[in-house]
């Protein structure tokens, strides 16, 4: 009863989490998700390059017609979330980019034969590059270092980009505290948006694991199903990162757009206090 | 008790614990999203267009199950 216990909690799906090195290129270990990134990446390229020389004015069917449609939907997205749509229009390449890149990587990453198929040692050989923190966290860290360059462009310098965040007269000690805070949690939206993405795609990769081991012979129908879930959350994990981070860039944007003529007079509001609701309205004192 | 520790570490009841309960949160907030979101196209069918939006407050929600998963790895 011990042994079968025992080898029943022993021997279970090969899971891997973190990525392993696979060879080493001039003194660097190359792990199995940055190699399969690579392949990702130049497969994705060439055939982007392709499909844009390919364009035409009528609309052709095929895959071109799904990354037109993609194209579209995320340009749309992008243009409707500014309330400004030809100041939107600028940032809509470097988000198609993103999204395209986002999904195909994840989509890739589902390929039978990605994953604990080949291995190399211990190591499977390759691995999808969104299933890896580093490569997660390096999206998210340009993605929101282009996002803090647009919008300290957009908001015309750092004085009056650091000015949003704060309600009022930064040297109110509350308004001083908020904006602070404010501050610290946009630089969690890094972390936020690179552990979503990499915790969804590598939980679909176990459970994918777990299926294909517990169907033992008839592995491809149990795994089947997941599978097909994954090719969903994979759309969905790209959509909803473009989406935040269209969403991280319009806020600061649009804010900044308001309150442009706020901000000089930002040192009048301190020497002159502001009328208080009961100067205002004697009212609220008879009711 | 030698039965126990050979299969079932504290570790793993912990790992189990952690999953379960830390998913429990984000399955309702998830229903709660869900629901409120049907039965506002139910009352106005026009809101159906803010399914993207009901999409981005899921992952906002889902990011904390997720946390819970992903601390299971710290425990040894």
């Amino acid at each position: 009863m011990n042994a079968l216990i025992s080898r029943f909690a022993d021997s279970g799906p090969a899971i891997h989490v973190a990525p392993a090195g696979v060879f080493h290129l001039g003194g660097v270990a190359i792990s199995n998700s940055v190699l399969y990134g690579w392949i990702a990446g130049l497969i994705i390229t060439t055939f982007l390059v392709i499909v844009a020389r390919k364009v035409t004015v009528r609309p052709k069917g095929g895959a071109m017609q799904f990354i037109e449609a993609g194209a579209d939907f995320i340009s749309g997205l992008v243009e409707n979330a500014f309330d400004d749509r030809k100041r939107g229009r600028k940032y809509v390449p470097f988000f198609v980019t993103l999204f395209f890149f986002i999904l195909l990587n994840n989509w890739f990453g589902l390929i039978p034969g990605v994953g604990e198929a080949f291995h190399r040692g211990d190591n499977p050989l390759l691995r999808p590059f969104t299933a890896d923190l580093n490569g997660t966290f390096a999206m998210g860290i340009v993605t929101m270092i282009y996002v803090y360059a647009s919008s300290i462009r957009e908001s015309g310098g750092l004085k009056r980009y650091f000015a949003h965040f704060f309600v009022g007269s930064p040297l109110n000690p509350l308004y001083f505290i908020i904006g602070i805070l404010e501050m610290l949690t946009d630089l969690t939206r890094v972390f936020s948006l690179s552990l979503r993405l990499f915790l969804n795609v590598t939980i679909g990769e176990i459970v994918i694991a777990v299926f294909s081991y517990l169907g033992h012979v008839a592995a491809p129908l149990t795994a089947l199903p997941f599978t097909l879930v994954e090719l969903f959350i994979g759309a969905l994990q790209a959509y909803i990162f473009t989406v935040l981070s269209v969403m991280y860039l319009a806020i600061a944007v649009n804010h900044a757009g308001h309150h442009a003529d706020e901000v000089e007079d930002i040192d009048a509001h301190v020497l002159t206090p502001e009328p208080t609701a009961h100067s205002k309205s004697p009212k609220g004192s008879t009711a | 008790m030698d039965l126990f520790a050979a299969a079932a570490s504290t570790a793993v009841l912990g790992k189990g614990l952690m999953i379960g309960l830390g998913f429990i949160g984000p399955a309702i907030g998830i229903g709660l999203i869900g629901g409120n979101y049907l039965s506002a196209v139910g009352r106005n069918p026009e809101a159906a267009k803010f399914f993207g939006q009901a999409l981005v407050f899921v992952a906002i929600v889902e990011l904390f199950g997720l946390l819970a998963f992903a601390s299971t790895f710290i425990v040894k």
